[in-house]
């Protein structure tokens, strides 16, 4: 009975908490509109920007996919093939942009593009597109080339790493012998051969699975879209901006009709997506012996100059933008002389908070608040509905914890800015007090990153020997002591893995954050530093106020990720 | 008194693995159980702990009856094939589990176990250092400091080369009739049965119905 309730309670409350939201605003949203999701799909084009955002999501989306995959795969390539000496030290650096948070990137990029900037310097101006870009604008003919330019580039930037560390490995870890053989015969004699009959059945899945992701992230990316192409609309910058209008009975209906039908064409492409990768996942599993790294390393040797020169300019590609941006908030431009200094006053400023409704120190008080909520939440539950999933696995109800396991993967399918107005439209429309509750986008949080917590340990909890149980019992340790003693322990690493992750994704957080904080005094730190980005820049400390901010953000994640790095492995030691 | 299994039953779904079993041990008796893998050994050791239910029978220990008593109460102490260490706590830390409570420690106890099982120095070695036969040790210091009213050894030395074995079997008996411990070792190596038992039992002769399939 009492296994039972255990088993029962975080699942129902966990189900409830992602599905009632969104059940709650789909319910109103078809009550103000009249439509079901389904018709307002083929109604976004109502709206006035409706079918230029859907066209624009899907060819950026697509265009940043490719891109990625142009810039990743020689790296993964050359770092898979050859001995590197400091790989981890490279690893770690073109894996710092996917950590990064999204409104820190978008920093880093602006840093960079702007008047002053590194690529201006240099003659590439991608805001203003004069030179250079102005003339490949006009040859090409698209509108705000420079614009797409930067956020393509961005978008490759920051999932470059989902594609060295799809495919690397894979290179990495295939036996020499395989490749040498396939030379021997007549199908694999020139490198082109090899790279079409060989090499491509063999990295085809992890380089279609980098594909995906990296298409679905740009396809749902927000804060950059908001600041390095201010004059295009993507589906999820939309919804976002005209969310708050939405919901009212009677009141600019077109914008629920566009909110209903974007998050519904949105859900189909995440789920559509997904499920696909997953089908192409299980059908091309290839059973392939594999070898360790090192070895298959040593039997290639040290890389040539190219790959030398390839991995370096990878390396400053990496960490460019995260530079620029720190040293855009010490270096003051003047406006009336054009001219730069040194100085450490927007640092002041920032801490004083006398440009925005919160200082730095309130706004990462808030922000380390709701990441701290949203630890305990989205790992405590993410905990209990892995287990109970495992449990029912163990007992062989197989199909309940399957059923119970896909639906707890749903917000994977849903975007930052989706689950801010679910919450919005769901839930504070019915119960407005809410909208006093400081503790608000803690919810919208937990929703978003309980999936990867369940992701993270349900797999390490299926790898437990059961012997550790039955020892514990033998031992005489009741269930909580070798819940405590043993269950925890053992999942350790796991759990300090799903910890740093839900925080840091808590911390940079802004679709939903900035669809339910805006302008408030609970501003988190990648809203206060939007709200500051969003100022007149009349005064010459605001680009570096925000620059500031989001370097304390940018420390404060990374500064997460060392601490969770240190606790992670098991380190032995007595009672 | 000892141990006294009566018409014991397993099964899993149809299947009985354990069938009619019946078995007597002294107080002090180490009694060996031979048969070939798969028999229903293993399932047998993980009944009398209470790892798994039994269909029917009755399990009685110095006395008193065991088989509605949870595993965690039943005083048993078992030995698993592979050593259970756990991988967060080093050489001391596991041996320690044995208690439940850091008030319960009894250290003097735990250093003589140590010095005993020949682990001294190595207190504070991280497990994966260990070698097979040392893992083996700890994991019988632990339980030797559990004081079970019995002990139930599941093939432990299996994994072992056979000198390693048999050298750790006599050990194993010379510390379990020192301290008057019953214990059932359940193998499939005649000689280890012989090593450790005072009486050797073939799983045949337990269920004359034959060998089951596990």
């Amino acid at each position: 009975m009492r296994s039972t309730v255990v088993r029962t309670v975080p699942v129902v409350l966990y189900l409830s908490m992602i599905l009632l939201p969104l059940l709650f605003a789909v319910d109103r949203l078809m009550l103000v509109t009249g439509s079901n999701p389904v018709e307002s799909v083929f109604q976004i084009d109502e709206h006035p920007f409706g079918s230029d955002a859907v066209k624009f999501t899907f060819v950026q989306a697509f265009l940043s996919a490719i891109l990625t995959l142009l810039i990743g795969l020689p790296i993964a390539w050359w770092l898979g093939r050859y001995q590197w000496k400091h790989i981890g030290i490279v690893r770690a650096a073109l894996t710092l942009p996917f950590v990064t948070p999204s409104i820190v990137a978008a920093m880093g990029f602006l840093a960079l593009i702007k008047n002053g900037g590194l690529l201006h310097s240099i003659g590439i101006d991608l805001r203003t597109e004069t030179g250079i870009i102005g003339s490949l604008s006009s040859t090409i003919g698209v509108e705000n080339s420079g614009h797409i330019i930067a956020l393509l580039v961005a978008h490759a930037w920051f999932n470059l790493a989902l594609v060295i560390r799809f495919v690397e490995p894979r290179i990495a870890t295939l036996p020499p012998r395989y490749e040498d053989a396939f030379r021997m015969l007549p199908v694999g004699k020139t490198p082109f051969d090899r790279l079409a009959k060989f090499w491509w059945p063999m990295l085809k899945i992890p380089i279609l699975s980098a594909f995906t992701f990296t298409f679905l992230f740009s396809f749902t990316s927000f804060a950059l879209v908001r600041w390095l192409a201010p004059n295009m609309w993507t589906l999820e910058a939309l919804m976002a901006t005209v969310g708050g209008s939405a919901g009212i009975p009677g009141y600019r209906v077109e914008v629920s009709r566009f909110i209903l039908g974007a998050a519904t064409l949105q859900a189909i492409v995440l789920i559509a997506a997904l499920g696909l990768t997953s089908r192409m996942q299980q059908r091309n599993f290839q059973e392939t012996e594999l070898v360790s790294e090192g070895y298959s390393r040593t039997m290639n040797g040290h890389p040539g100059i190219l790959p030398k020169i390839g991995v370096f300019m990878a390396t400053i590609f990496a960490l460019a933008p995260l530079v620029f941006m720190a040293l855009s908030s010490v270096r003051i431009r003047n406006r009336t002389t054009d001219s730069y200094r040194w100085s450490l006053e927007a640092w002041e400023y920032a801490f004083q908070g006398d440009l925005s409704y919160v200082s730095v120190p309130e706004a990462l008080t808030n922000s380390l608040v709701y990441a701290t909520g949203c630890l305990l939440l989205s790992c405590t539950l993410g905990f209990f509905v892995a287990h109970s999933i495992h449990s029912l696995e163990k007992q062989n109800r197989k199909k309940l914890a399957q059923t119970i396991d896909v639906l707890s993967m749903l917000p994977l399918a849903l975007s930052g800015v989706m689950v801010g107005l679910g919450v919005l439209l769901g839930t504070l429309k019915i119960w407005p007090e809410l909208f006093n509750f400081y503790g608000l986008p803690i919810l919208p949080h937990a929703m978003l990153t309980t999936p990867f917590v369940i992701r993270i340990l349900l797999p390490a909890m299926r790898e437990i020997d059961p012997d550790y149980e039955a020892m514990g019992m033998v031992l005489g340790f009741n269930a909580i002591q070798r819940f405590l003693k043993i269950k925890i322990p053992l999942l350790k690493p796991q759990i300090v893995v799903a910890s740093a992750l839900s925080m840091a994704f808590s911390l940079g957080e802004f679709g939903a954050s900035w669809v339910l904080l805006r302008s408030g005094a609970w501003d988190t730190l990648p809203v206060l530093v939007d709200q500051l980005m969003s100022r007149p820049k009349y005064f010459e400390l605001v680009t570096p106020i925000a620059m500031a901010s989001a370097t304390v953000l940018m420390c404060t994640t990374f500064l997460l990720f060392v601490i969770a790095e240190r606790f992670r492995t098991h380190k032995g030691g007595g009672f | 008194m000892g141990l006294t299994i009566q018409d014991l039953n397993v099964s899993f779904g149809y299947k009985y693995v354990v069938s009619n079993l019946n078995l007597e041990l002294d107080s002090s008796e180490i009694v060996a159980i031979l048969g070939p893998s798969g028999c229903g050994k293993t399932t047998l050791l993980r009944t009398i702990a209470g790892l798994q239910n039994q269909s029917s029978g009755q399990i009685t220990l110095n006395g008193e009856r065991i088989d509605g008593v949870p595993c965690e109460s039943r005083g048993i102490g078992m030995l698993f094939q592979r050593p259970v260490l756990f991988p967060f706590k080093d050489l001391l830390g596991n041996i320690l589990f044995a208690y439940q409570k850091k008030n319960q420690r009894d250290m003097n106890e735990v250093r003589s176990v140590i010095q005993e099982m020949g682990l001294e120095g190595k207190e504070h070695q991280a497990i994966e250092t260990l070698s097979g036969g040392e893992a083996q040790r700890v994991v019988l210091a632990r339980a030797l400091l559990t004081k079970p009213k019995l002990l139930l050894l599941d093939e432990p030395l299996s994994a072992l080369d056979v000198d390693l074995r048999r050298k750790i079997a006599k050990e194993m008996r010379l510390t379990l009739k020192t301290r008057g411990i019953p214990a059932i070792h359940v193998t499939h190596d005649p000689i280890e049965a012989e090593i450790i038992g005072d009486r050797v039992i073939h799983w045949t002769d337990l269920q004359p119905g034959g060998d089951n399939e596990e």
